[in-house]
């Protein structure tokens, strides 16, 4: 008699919770926006983040690079005395906003294009094509950094342009620069999706084009729109980490790159105030990324059954 | 497998296969299927059997019970498969690969997929023979040109150069069966293999098999939910329902005194060419059961149009026949008993009421 | 080149749907080649019949129900429905046109969009054509769910992938039968069924006909079902019609030899019926390039030097039963015909 059996189901199974990368991403993306959330608008409820600019002290004394890491400044201090582990949480906030507002951009006008040209094929496909590829041939690092300075210039020349901010600069110029990625995913799904006897189904009760792009494609798409929207997070945060990295970044508060750029020349002085602000971008980074491929597995799970 | 072996093997009295008992379960999110749950039957050189059941019968895991290729993630499997005497149900994968291709060879139902994409026809069959039988590239190209002639593909030379989407569906399956022939195999599992082909070829596929079952007394499985190919094509033939053997009996004898109502409702739903147009057909209500929470009694007793109480609570054994040894099925009130001719009675009355009304 | 000829047309009754000389080709990439997908057939339909259209793959069957739906624009040939040219329409008629003939798919699954609810797939027509008040197309989907045997409640709240695949045909049913239709074509609806649900959806769609009025064009590979279902038959092989008859006559007397072989390759669940003889060797050629002549000759027993230069027509033999053929197993010789070529 022959019994070949597997092991019992882990604890994690049995309570049915997701995967370890999972719910590492969800508590650490989940902890990161509540404590940005209430540092920038709660701050009473979380005394133990100091003030963006407030020094930290011991015995009266305030010295730059004053503490490593420790009790009292958990990621240490900085040049100017600041609290490290503070200054990370407000980086945050840009961060995670300007990476949110250039996915969303690269995201709706990446998938218009997408959808259009994936359905129309054509010339419709032909031009869209010709865009993306040039937009995918220039360097992203230089053409965010042309954009950005160009955008400074515009600024200056006409004033209604005024209400484009730093953070809209950069949301402007990240997304632009992701929307030939965005549209060539979602113009392949759609010319899978189109061959979908569904599809032929709607046509053959009368519906119109604009309605089976709404109705019948739009919907299909979205799971692997959100899946490919998560990693592309992933990859613009690091992006604006690198541009603020360059100097490109936005002003005030500093986010994750501005603070690493600071902190370099003295990163044998103080080495903590370097590998903390990386530490915080690589973990916000592998989050997005392990999000991006759950869902990728759950959508592809739920295509697979049906 | 030492050679000494395998000649032990060819040459025992033993039947080929013999399986005791052969359960096989998954663990889902939804709980333990049991896909195949206690199947137990024997095969004798050079048969052929034929597995008749429909999606979620358990037919397919069954063969891939007895052929080794389950997932080993979340299978539970138990029961023992002897092949030629010897255990091979408890075999890892490293031991099943000396017996996979030379002793043992499976084709599947769509050759597009199970043929590589990207190597050339001659090198696809040429592979077993190479590896198991060692031969040099030139012996081995040799051989596979004439095991396309055996499989009656024109133009042999030509088409041991092309790539499998230069080749039509039926032409990809005459391939599969060469690579499968490759080795001289004393089994031989086809599961499904002409159910995405034409008619036509499917006629020519199903006799070429039986021509190579003959020249070399090897032993076919043929697996379907095609009771017209099974009766056409096999000696014997195992009806399997919700997992469990439900009936199994020589070819003519299942045709001719079927027992299981599954068996008899099944044949009765197919819609034949002697037939008249318009043929009310008649239908098996309800759905297959639930293979995570099967019940408790006889699988079939939701669907049957005999069931009675006892169907409900207690699961019936598989008995042989009185006078056929070789005709088991599982039922407690089979075609012809009593309770089945009372039950039909009030069915048909039941049914002219109805219509009178 | 010439079809098979429009003979078996009938010009009494009440001809819902008339096809003649029907032509669709697929360009082959840049090559100038093409796939003669559909070359020049007709049939007609009366209203209220199944007409039953099968063949094996590259006969062209199925692209023949795509075009007569205008879902793919045919490149020459007529297709007239309910009195009106539809070949010649401008897309919205046809659009109005195609609420009156609906069709059902083969896969199940795949032809429900599956990220709605079941039951605003069904709706939907309705929506689309915006027919009748909110509430008057509630109870109509609700009542075509119940008559096709899904429960309301449940096609409220689930997805496609929550039904089997039975389940899924009938609801691809429902669908098709929400904007009242007369004509349904059915495109391999059961082949991708298991057996005993095969004969559900089989019995389903004879109810339904009777109860709705329906016409019917049934096609499918798979000769027993095509019979069961239909009333006349029309087998097609290579883009070429090869014989239409009444579905009993078709199987009792079968005039072209292709539909013999078609018949003897049938596995027939009776082992007493020995098959002695493999009906027929190797597979149909290639559309891109098809045999002159009758496209069957090449792998025809009865093929002589007329059948490789003269494409036979169709022509009677029987009751409602034609064939072309110049040697058939019913019927005499075909006349000598008096047009040279073309």
């Amino acid at each position: 008699m022959s019994d070949t059996t597997t092991p019992r189901r882990s604890l994690r199974q049995r309570l049915h919770l997701p995967r370890l990368g999972v719910l590492f991403g969800l508590v650490w993306l989940g902890s990161l926006t509540i404590l940005t959330v209430l540092a920038n608008h709660v701050p009473a409820a979380v005394p133990f983040i100091r003030y963006y600019d407030s020094k930290v002290k011991v015995d009266g004394k305030v010295k730059k690079y004053g503490f490593g890491p420790g009790l009292d400044a958990w990621f240490g201090t900085g040049k100017s005395a600041e609290d490290i582990f503070a200054r990370c949480i407000y980086g945050a906030k840009l961060t995670l906003l300007i990476g949110i507002g250039a996915t969303i951009i690269g995201l709706v006008v990446g998938a218009l294009i997408g959808v259009l040209s994936g359905y129309f094929r054509g010339w419709t496909d032909r031009v869209a094509g010709i865009a993306t590829d040039s937009l995918m041939s220039i360097p992203p690092l230089l053409l965010s950094l042309v954009l950005v300075l160009r955008l400074d210039d515009l600024k200056e020349q006409y004033s209604w342009m005024g209400w484009i901010s730093r953070p809209w600069q950069l949301s402007l110029t990240l997304g632009l620069v992701s929307v030939a990625p965005f549209a060539r995913i979602v113009r392949a799904q759609t010319m899978v999706l189109r061959e979908r006897e569904f599809v032929t189904a709607a046509r053959s009760l009368g519906a119109s084009r604009s309605r089976i792009i709404a109705r019948e494609l739009l919907p299909n798409l979205i799971p692997a729109m959100v899946t490919v929207a998560f990693t592309g997070l992933g990859i613009l945060i690091a992006a604006e980490a690198g541009l603020a990295f360059l100097g490109m970044g936005v002003e005030e508060p500093h986010t994750w790159g501005k603070m690493i750029d600071i902190a370099r020349d003295d990163i044998e002085k103080a080495w903590w105030a370097t590998a903390f602000p990386c530490l915080m971008l690589f973990l916000t980074v592998l989050s997005f990324n392990l999000l991006g491929d759950e869902l990728a597995r759950r959508f592809d799970i739920r295509e697979a059954a049906v | 497998m030492s050679p000494t072996t395998q000649a032990a093997i060819r040459d025992t009295d033993a039947p080929l296969l013999q399986l005791t008992d052969v359960t096989t379960h998954f663990r889902t999110p939804r709980g333990l299927v049991r896909a195949v749950d206690g199947v137990s039957f024997t095969l004798e050189r050079g048969k052929s059997l034929g597995i008749v059941g429909e999606s979620g019968s358990g037919k397919t895991i069954l063969s891939r019970s007895i052929m080794g290729l389950l997932p080993t993630h979340g299978t539970v499997r138990s029961g023992s498969i002897k092949y030629a005497g010897r255990e091979i149900g408890n075999l890892g994968r490293k031991e099943m690969r000396s017996v996979w291709g030379r002793e043992m060879a499976m084709i599947f139902q769509d050759p597009m997929t199970s043929l590589n994409p990207l190597m050339k026809i001659g090198d696809q069959i040429a592979e077993p023979l190479r590896i198991h039988l060692k031969m040099n590239k030139v012996d081995a190209w040799a051989t596979a040109r004439k095991l396309l002639q055996d499989v009656r593909i024109p133009e042999p030379d030509r088409r041991l150069h092309q790539y499998p989407h230069e080749l039509s569906g039926g032409m990809r399956q005459r391939v599969m069966i060469a690579i499968a022939m490759a080795c001289g195999p004393t089994a031989l599992f086809a599961d499904e293999p002409t159910t995405a082909l034409d008619v036509t070829v499917q006629a020519q596929i199903l006799d070429l098999l039986g021509e190579q079952r003959r020249e070399r007394n090897m032993s076919i499985v043929l697996v379907t939910h095609d009771l017209g190919v099974v009766a056409g094509h096999t000696d014997e033939i195992a009806v399997m329902y919700g997992g469990k053997l439900v009936e199994k009996a020589s070819t003519r004898r299942l045709f001719a005194a079927m027992k299981m109502p599954y068996t008899e409702a099944l044949l009765a739903s197919i819609p034949k060419m002697s037939d008249a147009s318009h043929t009310r057909l008649a239908v098996i209500p309800g759905r297959p059961p639930d293979l995570v929470n099967p019940p408790k009694g006889c699988r079939f007793a939701a669907r049957c149009p005999y069931a009675q109480e006892k169907c409900i609570a207690e699961e019936p054994p598989l008995t042989v026949t009185a006078d056929d040894p070789d005709h088991s099925y599982a039922c407690w009130f089979p075609v012809g008993s009593p309770e089945y001719h009372e039950a039909r009675a009030r069915l048909s009355d039941k049914k002219n009421t109805v219509e009178a009304a | 080149m010439a079809g098979s000829g429009t003979a078996h047309l009938r010009t009494e009754g009440d001809v819902l749907l008339r096809v003649e000389n029907l032509l669709v080709e697929f360009p082959v990439g840049k090559t100038g080649l093409k796939v003669n997908a559909v070359s020049g057939i007709s049939f007609d339909v009366l209203r209220g019949e199944t007409l039953g259209l099968v063949g094996e793959s590259g006969c062209g069957k199925s692209t023949t129900g795509r075009a007569v739906m205008q879902l793919r624009r045919p490149e020459g040939g007529s297709v007239v429905f309910e009195g009106k040219e539809l070949t010649a329409m401008k897309a919205e008629d046809m659009s109005e046109a195609r609420t009156r003939m609906q069709m059902i798919f083969q896969d199940p699954i795949s032809s429900l969009n599956p990220r709605r609810k079941v039951r605003d797939i069904v709706m939907e027509p309705l929506n689309i054509w915006k027919r009748g008040s909110a509430t008057d197309r509630s109870t109509k989907v609700d009542s075509l769910l119940e008559e096709v045997g899904i429960d309301p409640a449940r096609a409220a709240e689930s997805q496609p992938h929550q039904f089997s695949g039975g389940q899924c045909q009938r609801i691809s049913i429902a669908r098709s039968l929400v904007l009242d239709p007369t004509l349904i074509i059915c495109d391999e609806p059961v082949s991708a069924l298991d057996v005993s649900v095969q004969a559900q959806v089989l019995n389903l769609l004879e109810d339904l006909k009777a109860k709705h009025g329906l016409t019917m064009i049934f096609i499918a590979h798979d000769l027993a079902v095509v019979k069961n279902i239909s009333d006349r038959i029309a087998v097609m092989y290579l883009g070429k019609m090869c014989e239409v008859a009444p579905s009993d006559a078709l199987y009792t007397s079968p005039a072209h030899h292709y539909t013999a072989v078609l018949l003897n390759s049938i596995p027939v669940p009776d082992p007493e019926i020995a098959i002695t003889k493999v009906a027929i060797e190797g597979e149909p050629p290639s559309p891109v390039l098809p045999p002159a002549g009758c496209r069957f000759n090449p792998r025809c027993p009865a093929a002589d030097d007329r059948c490789r230069s003269e494409e036979p027509q169709l022509r009677e033999v029987g009751a409602g039963h034609f064939v072309a053929c110049h040697h058939p197993l019913v019927g005499g010789e075909a006349p000598v015909s008096v047009r040279t070529g073309d």
